[in-house]
């Protein structure tokens, strides 16, 4: 507080006190400052240029609270170009009384700290005294309110700091309370009534509703008129009660801060000693004489009224908590794009949620770690599908690089990425995922896979075993693991991988016109089931047993995998295929991954086939049925669910090759990278083999020994 | 609407730290005793209503915002806090009370919205006891009377009965 101890005249009685006002509050609403940023990009630039704007306030409508000078994004100038330089100062209405100000928005946050306030105020000051002096204050009262605001846009954290003043010309000396009252206590009833009356009338006239300062003039039979203020003289003639009543922001039992450059406007030009306020509040739309105020006060006229030099000193920086400091204001949350993005994706699946699927887990979608091996058209798909579900964390496992056909069927890809010999394809797809959903996790791995039956020489060795040992991290540090490469063999290794760690794994293969998606069964030396029982305990040691869980890719193949690469018929090249293929094949991936994540059983579930439930017959699971396999051809528009059982001569996850595996680590891996036969020859199908050799004849009369559940067609 | 909030601590985390303007407070004509120094005031929670027409869903949508005293928005978990118990209860609980936030078709901005998807459903069902509605529709005003008399319920505010008897005549 100042120290500007005011004389008081000698006029007043001792117990005479100071009129006191109560601050003006600001609110910026975001919409200001939204429109705020968008003009400082693409309209001002660097240009610091004091920019012309409105403020809006009404009369106080709350017992409890007062009313703001509000700014919203009209209060700044209408479009873009030049010719509007001037904001539409247009009629508000009975809500929104346009009030002239002017704002500094300042282009770094060290110039917004040192601009001169002390300055910036008595500039602001010097406008109204000018209005006042010159009477256009009387013509058009609401430039008594000018106001000012200093900003500082920080457009990169979306951070606005700013500061508002309302400069009050200070009267010098101050004026004085004599009485205070309620508006229903100082008129007489007739008077309470006729006011109010007059009060909503000129409220609801488009004309008057946003003119805040006016007279109430009362005839001796106590009928009450509203005039402008320019009919003062007018009034004087009858003989009237004369009030100056203005919309009053506050709530409080003091008047509110328009007041004070009324009364400057007043004690100079009608050189008034004794005056009498209306403090005009609303309640619901209507006159409120109960929370209104009649204030009577004493005013001295301040000298030289016509003396352009002596300008009354002015206060109003607005406090921020009780103290003389800048506000400042985040708003990342609603003006960020990337947050608006992720709230919108979040409250669409919140919405399936609500409407379709109740028991729909999005923790679980997007906190899963997705592992895509191969970023092609299948890896593309997959990948896409899976942010659309919510799941936010997906990591792209791809050699190559994106070469010009790819665009059309790998569909995150675009011609920019071929140029120049082609980005590579883990790089540019996880980037084409942030540029859809920047909230996404997404990351590429560019990498070979080892494979079996492609042997590597001494040199090639060191970064086979990287190879190696890079994959196992991978897979290990993910939950779900699919498998979308082209060739049989680079599935193998990733299998072994996750059969041994119990990873969510998906395969999704395609023919020319047909494909094959399935889950695999858990490994052999899966841990207890999640929900073990008893009565499963049986279950579980055949599960252990490796008798009835569920196979992978490899698990109906009689052939270990080899170099399929050389020497490929026509027919088994999988990279030309009917373009609608993969979509359908991905999609279906993606769903059998979400409804795994949604059965009780995870991973360990039995497989359904259609028009069965594994589930004990109690209620039909949310989503429906899950499959082991599903296989289609879109060469019948046709589509199957299949169940396999794992094989005890699986070359990828019996438990045999897994316990070689963990034994014996890298040792074994060359082995089966560098030595065709060495798979067979270890899970025994070189016996088998040369065992189904020796039944030639008999061949064809036992296809009814033919178990249903090993179907041998290899895609 | 206003809801006063008891005088609690902002949540700072949401505000820039405040810096200390050097020197300021002791420049001359800060304020002078004219100014009322104010006690500490309640914090005030505003909110803004829009009732909007869908053209697609051909309904009434209602559109609302909140914001702080000093214009910072507010969020849906702080939005559920001011409202009534049974009006949580209401929006937690019946099928046809879903809050979702998306552009304001007018002004451009986040605002949140009730779904609008089973609005049509139970109109149908409040004007099924009622004879002369059934046969001849719902004037617009008891339409809408109708309409913000249960979606007001999901925002706290109720609808007094004198407004359905007033349309009425």
């Amino acid at each position: 507080m100042a120290q500007e101890e005011k004389s008081r005249s000698g006029r007043g009685s001792s117990s005479s006190t100071i009129l006191q006002f109560v601050p003006f509050n600001s609110l910026a609403d975001e919409g200001f400052w939204h429109r705020l940023s968008s003009l400082k990009l693409n309209k001002y630039g660097i240009d610091d240029s004091p920019i012309p704007i409105t403020g809006f306030y009404a009369p106080c409508s709350h017992s409890q609270v007062s009313n703001h000078l509000t700014l919203l994004a009209e209060s700044l100038p209408i479009g873009e170009n030049d010719q509007s330089s001037m904001p539409a100062f247009s009629r508000g209405n009975r809500n929104r009384c346009p009030v002239p100000g002017t704002l500094y928005n300042t282009n770094t946050l060290e110039t917004f700290h040192a601009l001169d306030k002390k300055s910036l105020l008595k500039e602001e000051a010097n406008k109204i005294w000018e209005d006042i002096r010159t009477g256009r204050a009387v013509e058009d009262s609401a430039v008594l309110s000018r106001f000012l605001l200093i900003s500082f846009a920080d457009l990169k954290n979306w951070s606005f700091h700013y500061w508002f003043a309302f400069p009050a010309l200070v009267l010098d000396p101050p004026a004085t309370l004599v009485e205070s009252k309620r508006a229903s206590e100082w008129f007489t009833p007739e008077e309470v009534k006729s006011v109010s009356v007059a009060c909503n009338g000129w409220r609801n006239s488009s004309l008057t509703a946003d003119v805040p300062f006016f007279l109430i003039s009362i005839a001796s039979n106590s009928h009450a008129t509203i005039r402008h203020l320019k009919d003062w003289e007018a009034c004087q003639a009858d003989n009237q009660k004369v009030l100056f009543g203005f919309y009053d922001p506050c709530h409080e039992k003091d008047p509110g801060w328009p007041l004070r450059n009324f009364l400057a406007l007043i004690s100079s030009r009608w050189n008034l000693k004794s005056v009498h306020f209306l403090c005009y509040r609303e309640s619901r739309g209507f006159a409120d004489m109960e929370l209104s105020l009649v204030i009577e006060a004493l005013i001295t006229a301040p000298q030289g009224l016509n003396d352009r030099q002596l300008v009354p000193n002015a206060v109003g920086w607005e406090k921020n908590k009780n103290k003389y400091v800048s506000r400042c204001i985040n708003l990342a949350k609603s003006m960020d794009p990337t947050r608006l993005a992720e709230s919108a994706a979040d409250l669409n699946l919140k919405l399936m949620r609500w409407r379709a699927l109740p028991s729909l887990n999005l923790d679980k979608l997007s906190s899963v770690k997705c592992l895509l091996i191969g970023a092609g058209t299948l890896g593309c798909q997959v990948a896409r599908m899976l942010m659309a579900w919510g799941v936010r964390k997906i990591t792209l496992l791809d050699n190559g690089r994106v070469a010009m056909s790819n665009p059309l069927r790998q569909s995150l890809y675009t011609l920019d990425d071929c140029l120049n010999g082609g980005d590579f394809k883990a790089f540019a797809a996880a980037k084409s995922l942030k540029r859809i959903f920047p909230a996404v996790e997404a990351k590429g791995e560019v990498m070979a896979i080892p494979m079996p039956g492609h042997p590597v020489t001494n040199q090639e060795e060191k970064s086979v075993v990287d190879d190696c040992n890079r994959l196992y991290d991978l897979v290990d540090s993910h939950d779900a693991v699919f498998l979308l490469t082209d060739t049989r063999e680079s599935r193998w290794l990733p299998t072994l991988l996750c059969a041994s760690a119990n990873k969510i794994t998906i395969t999704a293969a395609l023919g020319f016109d047909s494909f094959l998606v399935m889950r695999h069964g858990p490994g052999p030396f899966s841990s207890a089931h999640a929900k073990t029982s008893s009565a499963d305990m049986d279950n579980l040691t055949l599960s252990d047993k490796g008798r009835k869980r569920l196979g992978c890719y490899f698990c109906n193949d009689v052939v270990a995998p080899t170099d399929s690469t050389a020497n490929r018929t026509l027919d088994q090249q999988c990279t030309v295929t009917r373009p609608g293929l993969a979509p359908i094949a991905s999609s279906l991936a993606v769903e059998l991954f979400v409804s795994i994540l949604h059965h009780p059983d995870g991973m360990f579930a039995e497989g359904d086939i259609t028009n069965s439930t594994s589930s004990s017959g109690s209620s039909e699971p949310p989503l429906g049925i899950l499959p082991h396999q599903i296989r289609g051809s879109l060469f019948q528009f046709s589509q199957m669910t299949l169940v396999g059982h794992s094989s005890n001569s699986c070359t990828a996850c019996c438990d045999t090759v897994v316990s070689e595996y963990r034994e014996k680590g890298i040792e074994f891996l060359l082995q089966a990278i560098n030595h065709p036969t060495y798979l067979e020859d270890l899970t025994g199908l070189t016996e088998l083999k040369k065992s189904a050799n020796s039944f030639n004849l008999d061949w064809d009369d036992e296809k009814d020994d033919y178990d249903d559940d090993d179907d041998c067609v290899e895609i | 609407m206003c809801v006063l909030v008891p005088a609690e601590d902002s949540n700072e985390e949401e505000m820039c730290a405040v810096e200390e303007e050097a020197g300021f407070c002791e420049i001359e004509g800060a304020a002078d005793n004219a100014t009322l120094v104010q006690s500490k005031h309640h914090e005030a929670h505003f909110y803004d209503f829009h009732i909007v027409y869908s053209s697609s869903f051909r309904v009434p949508v209602l559109y609302f915002r909140a914001y702080c005293s000093d214009g910072r928005p507010l969020l849906l978990n702080d939005i559920e806090k001011d409202l009534p118990a049974c009006s949580s209860k209401v929006l937690l609980e019946t099928k046809w009370s879903f809050i979702t936030l998306e552009e304001h078709p007018f002004l451009n901005r986040p605002w949140y919205k009730l779904h609008p998807c089973g609005t049509s459903e139970w109109m149908k069902l409040l004007c099924l006891g009622d004879e002369v509605a059934a046969k001849n529709g719902l004037a617009i005003e008891l339409y809408l009377v109708s309409w913000f008399s249960v979606v007001g319920q999901v925002v706290g505010l109720k609808t007094p009965l004198e407004m359905v008897k007033s349309q009425r005549n």
